[in-house]
């Protein structure tokens, strides 16, 4: 199997992806033929074996196994073909990536032909992405400083400044939640609102300068730099650890539900 | 003076907005920038920094980040701080990330500090770019660095790269940094850090550093950076003026407009009950 995964240049490579782009269209036409009742009984049996290998790699004992391609490596005979199916995975998530974007232009494609407010928008997503991906693809194929700029243009310029201005808007609405939101209204928004207030005085300069005219050993402990630790690393850790317990537990219930195809859902239901 | 309370209560959130416009710029200003207020170093930060001085000279260290230009506000700063420390050291890291906006994000700052300590790209660094699925790759990664990676972000082979000698497996990496806006460092806890002991120091947000703290006490994270303060404190450390320090001013007057306003409008709303509850008392007591 591992030779499969070795790296195709030239023809061989064209061959290839050929071959696997028509595996694709065969499977894609054999999975819309299925009838619909039977869809779920593959989708789970899928889902198990896919499951059922990390699983047992996991558990299975492990001992000194040779690496598909150089080296040694500590593992179990399930072990060498992790590199291969890590890579089936990613491919596999790759289309996600292409599920959005059809996704995407399905729904501004309906807005674009039918006009209005957002219709605008909708050209603007159009564009962006032909754009986005036309110099990307170009940067790699023609490396040169033309494409080199147009695409730092777009990603420095546009992408991660829009990142950025997105992210940062979030910070007009917290003032403005903190200033009409956060009332006293009850003794647990009232400690809410005073730990808060420690906690950010804690956390700035301006803060911890305020109490450090304390200098008292004793006293020491009421620096608001001391206060906020305790509160972090103690009461805050607490709480924390609970929600883990019970985010973990719920999350290995879920998964066991999925993996043994007992869970109920547009996944599974849907298809049948 | 009840107008005057129901001013108070009803402003008009543009007003808001203009303070913490003002706030966030005006220490920005030459006159605001050169003060300059020491923050106290807090024990997790004190810890990051201890690790990454135990760790010898020459070692070679995964370099993750996985933050996009939403939070370089704090990941950028921490990120440049411990790259500081890291090229100080003389230690040999390749950076990984796990969003693609970091890849690019990190190549720039990595380029901007090596010439200030005199490191170059593919001898001392170098970017393994963005990849998916992180325990997918963390658990390829683990047993077999060279067939998982493959290339660098420039496309070359990478065990053709001078940084990489001498490493192969999980188990030639002598520390992990992992500076993430998000809750993913566990995997580098799951895969890496839990089974081969490598110790993992961790940079979030101010906002998800609270979940963090039940590692640090576990010493499942090994140091840990609590948002910009704790990229403020680790430049204090260092001694270097960097985007961190530059930066202290701006996050104060912003925290402490939003202490002013949660007080003004808690008071504000106190005020104004009492003078309902007088007028209220005062109707009453004319219709008797």
């Amino acid at each position: 199997m591992a030779s499969l995964f070795v790296p195709a240049k030239g023809g061989a490579w064209d061959i290839r992806v050929v071959g696997v782009f028509a595996l694709c269209v065969l499977l894609f036409a054999l999975l819309q033929l299925t009838p619909k009742q039977y869809r779920k009984y593959v989708i789970q049996f899928v889902t198990l074996i896919a499951g059922l290998y990390y699983a047992l790699e996991f558990f299975w004992p492990i001992s000194h196994v040779t690496g598909p391609t150089k080296g040694e490596a500590e593992g179990n005979f399930l072990t060498p073909s992790m590199e291969q199916i890590s890579d089936w995975l990613t491919i596999i998530a790759a289309f996600t990536v292409g599920l959005g974007v059809i996704n995407l232009s399905m729904v501004h494609s309906k807005r674009l032909t039918k006009g209005g407010n957002t219709a605008f928008n909708s050209l603007v997503f159009f564009l962006a992405t032909l754009a986005m991906v036309v110099v990307g693809v170009l940067k790699k194929s023609h490396p040169n400083s033309l494409t080199s700029n147009l695409y730092q243009i777009l990603f420095d310029g546009a992408l991660t400044t829009l990142d950025a201005t997105m992210f940062s808007i979030i910070a007009f609405y917290i003032v403005s939640a903190s200033y009409r939101a956060f009332r006293v209204r009850s003794t647990e928004a009232t400690i809410l609102l005073i730990t808060a207030v420690v906690v950010m005085l804690g956390q700035i300069a301006v803060g911890q300068a305020l109490t450090r005219g304390i200098h008292s050993s004793t006293l020491q402990v009421l620096h608001f730099e001391v206060v906020r630790d305790w509160i972090l690393t103690l009461a805050n850790a607490a709480a924390v650890r609970a929600i883990g317990f019970g985010l973990g537990i719920g999350g290995l219930a879920v998964a066991l539900r999925i993996w043994l195809g007992l869970e109920r859902g547009s996944y599974f239901d849907g298809q049948g | 003076m009840v107008k005057l309370l129901h001013t108070l209560q009803t402003v008009d959130r543009r007003v808001l907005y203009a303070l913490l416009l003002l706030s966030v710029t005006l220490p920005f200003m030459p006159t605001f920038s050169n003060i300059k207020v020491p923050v106290k170093i807090s024990p997790s930060t004190q810890k990051l920094y201890d690790t990454i001085e135990s760790i010898p000279e020459d070692s070679f260290i995964i370099f993750g980040t996985d933050w996009s230009a939403g939070t370089r506000g704090e990941n950028g700063a921490q990120t440049e701080a411990l790259m500081r420390h890291v090229m100080k050291k003389k230690l040999r890291f390749a950076v990984l990330c796990f969003d693609p906006q970091a890849a690019t994000l990190t190549q720039t700052m990595a380029e901007k500090l090596q010439k200030q300590y005199g490191y170059s790209e593919g001898e001392n660094w170098c970017n393994w770019g963005y990849r998916v699925q992180e325990q997918l790759f963390f658990k390829a990664l683990a047993n077999n660095i060279v067939s998982t990676v493959k290339a660098d972000t420039r496309g070359r082979a990478i065990e053709t790269l001078p940084v990489m000698r001498g490493v192969t497996s999980a188990k030639d990496v002598k520390l992990l940094v992992n500076i993430n806006p998000t809750n993913s460092y566990t995997y580098y806890i799951q895969y890496l850090q839990g089974p081969y002991h490598i110790p993992l120091v961790f940079a979030p947000t101010a906002v998800m550093a609270p979940e963090a703290f039940n590692y640090l006490d576990s010493g499942q994270i090994a140091g840990m950076l609590n948002g910009l303060t704790g990229a403020i404190e680790y430049e204090q450390i260092l001694n270097v003026v960097g985007r961190a320090t530059k930066d202290s001013n701006c996050l104060s007057a912003a925290h402490l407009l939003i202490i002013f306003l949660m007080i003004m409008g808690n008071i504000a709303m106190l005020l104004e009950k009492r003078a309902a509850k007088a007028n209220a008392a005062m109707h009453l007591g004319g219709q008797v």
